[in-house]
């Protein structure tokens, strides 16, 4: 399980998007198509290897009950293949000069799939519940709400959001709650709301969005029908299915074997040969994910290995890590060497200026000499007067996809310099906990990766002092970091909001709690009987968007 | 009688309390997975540790535990917030035809061609079986599920029990014979796997029995030779067999991991692998809960068993 799976990331602009793009913009629903060699009908049989543990937003943490959520629910916004916010539910918004109120103006005469209207009031409610049992029954999903102080609906097609100070993400927070019929689930907001997490909301749900989920089938099957009501351009095909699959070599080869009509990412590298050979899409496009190697940064740590916080190690242990090697090898050649925490594929967000760190073992080993750390017997360097021997914790998910491999070329390249590492593999819970023992005392090193989201602030949050225990993987604390990071925050304009967003990642690349080893490309496959699937943010079956189900058509 | 189950009870207790410390002792937790979505904060993590009950003390914990299963509520799950119970059962209906299928033919197979072994050794037919039973026992049943979902791709489903994109039901024969189809792979894989284990069991056996002077005696009265093995001598050699059969047929409800697994056959297996990741208590405790009371059930009837095939054994 990847570090952040609840909700996938998102990407740079990909192929199918010229055409998308034209429905999504202009304040509109967002579906696109509406051309008239369309053909229309037909069922999508989607195969994906995550799950849906709930379908109650306020238990579920399954990147899939999160994609089901987009589809079945409104939300106010949504992303576009281009990475532009547009409208849904909400067709148009207005913020405050001083930043704190934005004002919603939402689509008219909307109805749920049980034809009761659907209306600003519904997501006044959703908001306001949130905000109100947020240190409890509704914790999960309190960090759509951060600041909000209330949500409003004076009338059916206006909703008013306070927040406590200026938030220069709102559109990104609210575009990942979904909307939920109050007249369904009101009657569970009672009391403590402990009730909000016991209903079990089972198939058919009331929905408001493009499709209804009519059966779900645990660990089995989830099946999505046209909603007649849905308040935006309605989709092409008569619904969609989406199997759970527990191996990926399971759901390629159903895939191969026409079981399926395409498979969710990831796709693993070694299997685009063959399914191009077959005459399957196989689009390989910049991913938002990176792939990175932590070191221990906690200050307070063990001193059998706090020589890890020198900065000439961390720039020499940089160096040695040959990331092309990685991505050619590894990756067989479906990424990019990795250079900052914030992917180019997530847009302008990234730092341009910052490069992958280059290869030489040369410069490594002059920065250790320089360090002082004097190579001992066995080609071994000794520091602080113990052998440079590490253990790098590794999650297996991550080591069964192609983190042992990676692992393999690195941990080569180090014994050149005369550091030796060891593999520690442990399921993504126990590393984790592993990590964060004593508080961040023990661990040396990690190997893991990210799924940021599109807008920076929640992989910037990662890094802060209030992240401890809770996302913090590195031991990294630092005042200044924190207090850029409430800058960002605020900082209402897009142009002084992405200074302090690329002051805040040169800060990271320099103190190097983290060295982004390389950023995997996101590797979908589909049936060419089917238009391609709109990719928005690193896959095209996500929690940012309706646009991919809702324009898809037989080809 | 009485005494046998006396420890069966015992037995029974004590896995129950084993089962509560050990999940507990592993690393990680489950608020650690539970807790991971954005913007998380401390305040989340807490939250979830008041309502799964982890902020209390062990012991207290051991104790609401064995007063819920006194009452017979297994729990809520950490995951989905649905008992336990409902959960568990729906796991296991899944589970028991698929594994019961594999497990019975690779009996029936396994019996068959230990006696023919034994009867025919040292020929051909012998060192062929021998030799298939120990590669197929010896095959890694990852290994084997992918080669046999690789070669009969297309021609049968590769995941699943039944076809999943069906907006309307199937009539009832035709969705028996949907999940058939299905279930064969998983159940092929479980019956290679396992087979191998009986054969190997079941020729020793009867290779001792056939040594026997009673077995002699038959032969030099002129029974005819099939007479003397399936009437004499396997019914003799059965025992150990028994013993093997009770411990395969208590692991039919714990499921069969790897193969539901490779397969997604959505049975208890599969639930207890997603718990342990997730590190969902109620679900790990009442799996294991089933999958020991299954054992020393069937193991309880085993020795029942043995009480009318050998009326030399007394309780």
């Amino acid at each position: 399980m990847s570090r952040l799976r609840t909700h996938r990331p998102a990407a740079l602009l990909v192929a199918a998007a010229t055409a998308l793009a034209l429905a999504a913009c202009g304040g509109g629903s967002g579906s696109g198509g509406g051309s008239s060699t369309v053909q229309e009908g037909g069922v999508f049989r989607l195969g994906t290897s995550s799950t849906i543990d709930s379908l109650n937003p306020f238990i579920a943490f399954q990147s899939d009950a999160y994609t089901t959520f987009e589809y079945i629910y409104p939300t106010l916004v949504q992303y576009t293949p281009s990475l532009k916010i547009v409208a849904n539910f909400a067709r148009s918004w207005k913020t405050s000069p001083d930043g704190r109120t934005w004002t919603f103006t939402t689509a008219p005469n909307a109805k749920w799939s049980d034809g009761k209207p659907l209306t600003a009031a519904d997501a006044a409610w959703t908001f306001s519940t949130i905000v109100k049992f947020a240190d409890g029954a509704t914790a999960n999903s309190a960090g759509y709400v951060a600041h909000l102080k209330s949500a409003t609906a004076p009338n059916a097609t206006t909703l008013v959001l306070t927040y406590a100070q200026p938030v220069a993400n709102v559109l990104s927070q609210v575009q990942q709650a979904p909307i939920l019929p109050e007249h369904i689930w009101a009657q569970y907001a009672t009391g403590n709301g402990k009730a909000l997490k016991t209903f079990q909301n089972n198939a058919p749900i009331v929905s408001g969005g493009p499709f209804i989920l009519t059966k779900y089938t645990p660990k089995q099957v989830a099946l999505f029908k046209k909603n007649p009501t849905f308040y935006g351009q309605k989709p092409h095909i008569d619904g969609f299915g989406l199997q759970f699959f527990q191996t990926t070599d399971a759901e390629v080869t159903a895939l191969k074997s026409g079981q399926l009509d395409g498979v969710e990412v990831p796709v693993p590298p070694t299997s685009v040969a063959t399914l191009k050979a077959a005459h399957f899409q196989v689009r390989s496009s910049p991913g938002v994910a990176f792939d990175d190697f932590i070191i221990n940064s906690s200050p307070d740590q063990q001193a059998s290995h706090k020589e890890l916080l020198n900065p000439l190690l961390r720039q020499a242990f940089d160096h040695a890590i040959d990331r092309q090697a990685v991505v050619s090898t590894s990756l067989l050649g479906h990424g990019q060497p990795g250079s900052t925490i914030i992917p180019p594929a997530t847009g302008s967000w990234s730092d341009p200026s910052i490069k992958p760190t280059t290869f030489s073992l040369d410069s490594a080993n002059q920065l250790l000499d320089q360090a002082g750390y004097k190579m001992g017997p066995n080609n071994l360097r000794t520091a602080n007067g113990h052998p440079m021997s590490y253990t790098v914790i590794m999650p297996s998910d991550r080591a069964s996809e192609y983190g042992n491999r990676s692992f393999q070329i690195i941990q080569a390249d180090f014994k050149k310099i005369g550091v030796q590492l060891n593999l520690k593999v442990l399921d993504p819970s126990a590393a984790y906990d592993a990590l964060t023992a004593n508080n961040y005392r023990n661990f040396e090193i990690s190997m893991w990766d990210w799924y940021p989201l599109t807008d920076p602030d929640f992989m910037l949050s990662v890094l802060t002092c209030n992240s401890f225990d809770v996302w913090n993987d590195t031991g990294y604390c630092s005042k200044a970091y924190d207090k850029l990071y409430s800058d960002q925050s605020a900082a209402m304009q897009p142009s002084q909001r992405q200074q302090v967003v690329y002051q805040m990642q040169q800060m990271i690349a320099s103190a190097k709690p983290y060295l982004v080893i390389d950023y995997p490309d996101s590797i979908e496959a589909q049936s060419s009987h089917w238009s391609p699937l709109a990719e928005v943010g690193g896959g095209s079956f996500n929690s940012m968007s309706i646009i991919p189900m809702d324009t898809v058509h037989k080809a | 009688m009485i005494k046998r189950g006396f420890f069966a009870l015992v037995t029974i207790f004590v896995a129950i309390t084993i089962n509560f410390f050990l999940f507990r002792v592993l690393p990680g937790n489950a608020v650690t997975d539970l807790s991971r979505v954005p913007h998380a904060s401390p305040a989340l993590r807490h939250a979830l540790l008041t309502e799964f009950g982890l902020d209390k003390p062990k012991w207290e914990q051991y104790l609401i535990y064995l007063n819920n299963l006194a009452h017979g509520n297994m729990g809520i799950s950490f995951a989905n917030q649905q008992p336990v119970s409902h959960l568990l059962l729906a796991d296991l209906k899944n589970t028991i035809p698929m594994v019961t299928l594999g497990t019975v033919t690779a009996i029936v197979l396994g019996v068959f061609t230990g006696v023919l072994s034994a009867w025919r050794r040292g020929s051909a037919p012998d060192h062929a079986s021998t030799n298939l039973a120990i590669s197929a026992y010896a095959f890694p049943t990852q290994w084997l599920g992918l080669m046999l979902l690789i070669l009969f791709a297309g021609t049968l489903p590769a995941g699943g029990m039944s076809d999943p994109f069906l907006f309307t039901a199937e009539p009832f024969w035709q969705h028996l014979a949907d999940v058939g189809k299905h279930m064969i792979l998983p159940a092929v894989t479980l019956m290679l796997t396992t087979y191998g284990s009986f054969t190997l069991v079941t020729r020793s056996s009867m290779l001792e029995t056939l040594g026997e002077d009673y077995v002699l005696t038959a032969r030099a009265k002129g029974l005819p030779a099939r007479r003397i093995v399936w009437r004499h001598a396997v019914r003799n050699a059965l025992l150990p067999v028994v013993t093997l059969i009770a411990l395969e047929l208590g692991f039919i409800v714990g499921g069969a991991v790897l193969v539901e697994v490779i397969f997604s056959w959505p049975g208890i297996g599969l639930a207890m692998y997603s718990a342990i990741g997730q590190r969902d208590y109620p679900m790990l405790q009442g799996g294991f809960l089933i999958l020991t009371v299954s054992v020393i059930l069937l193991n309880f009837l085993a020795d029942l068993l043995y009480f009318r095939l050998d009326p030399r054994i007394t309780a």
